[in-house]
């Protein structure tokens, strides 16, 4: 079925692909109000070479496993995957056997806005002023000389998404960032990838604001969501029928991008009843819910989040740091996964991130242990494709597959171990770290240190 | 007084008449690490009596009352050996009446015992014990206007209320930025502080006898400090800057019993050689390759490497929060120093016998030693093995916990459909 299929199609629809993405590209940008869109991203590929890489082991996260398969990276596309065949290209990697996989992508960091060093000075995550900030924008607040992205990209990922934290209701905008070695944010964000919302349930908020004009409470938490949102249906509704006179509000403006679909919801939440809280919630005003972040307890309401179509992003072994992360166990992802639902892995350190495939290994491995029967190919989908799904960008990365983007990483082992590392990472078929020639970016912030 | 010496009396009788008693064990057909010698024993049998390994060989009878055990030909090791935690005194950190780490508000230091703190029950300790540590060492931690934590312990991770193996075992102190911020705001306050308490326990009881006490610390802290200033105990010290690590090594030129282990030591490569010289043991975590801070610009993923070929004497910890909180991901961090390159039996060791030795243990499975060993579905550093049997000092352990009992009743695959209050 996977054999020379693909290949075949080299000719043809690939490129026929390639054709329609640049003409999408400039259809949407002709359409785009006449000055642009504010901080607009700036991401140049970096110019790469024809590629093609043979006897690999290909996971490709749509749950294929291709045991020695070749892939083709053409003007930093895909352009084509499947068992081997002869091909030209300029550059042939012979993988000698060796896993390729898409690249990872982290649906949950705070590089870039909480980055190392750790010094008060560079704490811009959280808008810590008020339980309602949907105004701010994680963006503002990254530093990309953070050393984490570079350590990250050695990890293999090459897509992630920074969110504010988690001490406010409405925390603010996410931004989705390719991980290229950047001097600007505008040159890391992801074009045209959407918005994010950052919400926050539980002991975060009450506890932040609970001696500072609340909330103080459960309680108070959803009734600030409530009130908020009320606002903003009827912001939506004023800006509808406005003409060009309209005055905006930062701040409603995100509640109504949300209202409108424009927006994706990524919510902090630990406790499975708060979780279908906050399904509700959804419902009362009519939004989505994407996905819920940091759900230890998801594996309780696997079948809720289904029927929601709501993904949970999770951590394999973190818990019992607070009340409201008590109940964590091992199997969270696989369970989840098994209910037919949407799972993946976030990292939100800048330790977890660059070692996200052994996280996945940690949980694949007890979820079987359990009883499941999980393939790895399928365990990869909570690395790349379902964090891509929940970004709103699963039609340009997160699998490999003709036409994407060719986000790839060729591993010195099978992933789901502890001795695997990335040997090269391609960000767009341009060639970002390579073991074996030592390339690989330093941030500024690294220089002249000595030792 | 006479009745607790009596209750003491019977505990210690009781305990000994239950090692007399113990169950033997026959493990067949094991893949053994033993931590003495290069290579795994394939198809080893291992014969345990009176809680001790009496006999290893291939080809081995079972004893007549063994239980036996099958390995399958499954990796058989020494248990885990956490070098630094804070297991059993907390339950949830984030709730200041549930954490017992550090005491703010006490007028004691090093005279607190972790062990008072140490709670056998805390759901960590069985969730921990499940993923192959089988020891611990347990430290408070720092907090007040001190950079002394207090007397640490070693403890074995069965959960039973007689855990504690060693109620003093080290003396922890903070240096580095940690302890500049107890001891008032500088580094040099902070060796200054420990300095004068070293003098102050040196000269204990004689500095005492007057009306003025020591220096640095009151009586009652500078007489739990004695053992480790004349260097019958470890002293854990805190620090990670190169600087910061040369200047514990002046410090030890001038109190040359000092038995030193420095926790952290993100920048010891650059100083590898001088901390081989001085004889320093360093626990460090091999995922540490960011500049997390100012004393740690230096941070890079080779450290452990470069420790190893300089001859220093290192343990592996998990030095994140949460790696302390409860160190059930130990093997994982060993497992990716073999990944940057160290060899298998060293990143091992790191988390087993080197550490155990420091504390006064083995962490070897050699004749005559304590029966604590693991017996795994896999290779116990690669991150997809969990154990399947274990033994603490020659009883076999429960690899239940509050976290496969939740797991059982959401169990996706479980039949039972009452509601989950009654599974």
């Amino acid at each position: 079925m996977t054999k020379t299929l693909r290949m075949a199609l080299l000719g043809a629809t690939s490129f026929a692909l390639l054709a329609a993405c640049g003409d999408k590209t400039e259809t949407t940008t002709q359409t785009k109000e006449e000055k642009g869109p504010a901080f607009a991203s700036t991401y140049t590929p970096q110019p790469s070479e024809t590629t093609l890489i043979t006897n690999a082991h290909i996971i490709d996260g749509t749950g294929r496993d291709i045991e020695s398969g070749s892939i083709l990276l053409t003007d930093g596309k895909i352009t084509a995957i499947g068992v081997d065949v002869n091909l030209e290209a300029a550059v042939t990697i012979d993988a000698g056997g060796k896993y390729v996989t898409p690249g990872i992508i982290d649906i949950h960091s705070h590089l870039g806005n909480y980055p190392t060093p750790s010094v008060s000075a560079h704490g811009d995550g959280n808008e810590v002023t008020s339980p309602v900030t949907s105004e701010v924008y994680a963006e503002h607040g990254v530093w990309p000389q953070d050393p984490g992205f570079d350590e990250a990209l050695q990890g293999g990922v090459t897509t992630l998404h920074i969110l504010p934290g988690s001490a406010n209701l409405f925390g603010g905008r996410g931004v989705t960032l390719r991980n290229i070695p950047a001097r600007t944010v505008q040159e890391m964000k992801f074009p045209e990838a959407p918005y994010t919302l950052k919400m926050a349930c539980g002991e975060n908020p009450k506890r932040v604001y609970g001696n500072k004009g609340g909330p103080g409470s459960r309680m108070g938490n959803v009734a600030g969501y409530r009130k908020n949102w009320i606002k903003a249906q009827a912001y939506k509704k004023k800006r509808d029928n406005a003409g060009d006179d309209f005055q905006r509000d930062l701040q409603l403006e995100t509640l109504a991008d949300v209202l409108d679909g424009k927006i994706l919801v990524q919510m902090h939440c630990y406790r499975a009843d708060e979780m279908v809280q906050i399904l509700d919630l959804a419902k009362e005003f009519d939004y989505k819910v994407t996905t819920f972040h940091h759900a230890v307890e998801a594996y309780k309401i696997g079948d809720y989040l289904k029927e929601n179509d709501t993904c949970a992003a999770m951590w394999a072994d973190w818990y019992g740091f607070k009340m409201e992360s008590y109940d964590g166990i091992l199997e969270n992802v696989p369970f989840v996964h098994a209910a037919g639902a949407c799972a993946m892995i976030h990292s939100d350190d800048e330790q977890g991130i660059q070692r996200l495939n052994q996280e996945v290994a940690k949980t694949w491995a007890h979820g079987n242990r359990a009883g499941l029967n999980i393939s790895k190919a399928e365990a990869w989908k909570w690395l790349s494709t379902n964090p891509a799904k929940a970004l709103g960008i699963l039609d340009e990365t997160g699998t490999l597959e003709v036409g994407k983007r060719a986000d790839i990483v060729m591993w010195s082992a099978d992933p789901f171990t502890t001795y695997a590392r990335p040997e090269k990472v391609f960000l767009d078929g341009a060639l970002l770290f390579d073991k074996e020639s030592g390339l690989k970016p330093k941030s500024d912030f690294r220089l002249g240190f000595g030792g | 007084m006479t009745v607790f010496k009596a209750l003491t009396a019977a505990l210690l009788f009781s305990s000994a008449v239950n090692i007399a008693n113990a169950q033997d064990f026959f493990i067949s057909n094991a893949k053994l690490v033993t931590n003495t010698s290069q290579n795994p024993m394939e198809n080893a049998d291992i014969i345990i009596r009176g809680g001790k390994i009496a006999q290893m060989g291939v080809g081995l009878s079972a004893p007549q009352t063994a239980e036996i055990i099958e390995a399958n030909g499954n990796w058989v090791t020494p248990g885990l050996f956490a070098p630094f935690s804070r297991l059993g005194l907390m339950d949830i950190g984030g709730e200041d009446v549930t954490n017992d780490t550090g005491s703010e508000g006490s007028h004691t230091s090093v005279s607190e015992l972790a062990s008072d703190s140490f709670n056998p029950k805390a759901v960590f300790v069985a969730n921990t014990r499940r993923l192959g540590v089988t020891h611990a060492v347990i430290s408070p931690s720092a907090v007040g206007d001190s950079i002394f934590g207090g007397t640490g312990a070693v403890i074995n991770l069965s959960g039973d209320y007689d855990s504690v193996e060693t109620p003093r075992a080290f003396v922890f102190v903070q240096l580095g930025e940690s302890g500049t911020r107890r001891a008032g705001g500088s580094r040099a306050a902070a060796l200054q502080q420990l300095r004068s308490a070293l003098k102050d326990a040196l000269a204990f009881p004689g500095r005492y006898s007057g009306p003025e006490d020591g220096d640095a610390l009151s009586r009652q802290d500078a007489s739990a400090f004695v053992g480790a200033a004349r260097g019958q105990m470890p002293l854990m010290i805190s620090a990670n800057r190169a600087m910061d690590m040369l200047n514990i090594i002046a410090l030890k030129d001038d109190f040359k019993n000092l038995d030193i282990i420095i926790l952290g030591a993100v920048e010891a490569w650059q100083i590898a050689d001088e901390l081989a010289a001085a004889d320093i043991k360093v626990m460090i975590d091999p995922h540490q390759n960011l500049p997390s801070s100012f004393e740690s610009v230096g941070a890079r993923l080779d450290n452990v490497i470069i420790l190893d070929e300089a001859g220093v004497d290192y343990a592996i910890t998990n030095a994140s929060a949460l790696g302390i909180q409860r160190p059930a991901t130990l093997a994982q961090h060993a497992g990716n120093a073999v990944g940057n390159g160290l060899e298998w039996n060293k990143a091992f060791a790191a988390i087993t016998s080197t550490p155990a030795k420091w504390f006064g243990q083995n962490g070897t499975i050699s004749n005559g030693d304590d029966a604590s060993l693991v017996v795994w579905d896999g290779d116990p550093l690669n991150v997809t093995s969990a154990p399947i049997h274990m033994l603490i000092n020659g009883e076999r352990q429960s690899l239940e916990s509050r976290q496969t009992a939740l797991r059982d009743r959401y169990n996706p695959t479980s039949e039972d459909k009452r509601l989950h209050k009654y599974r």
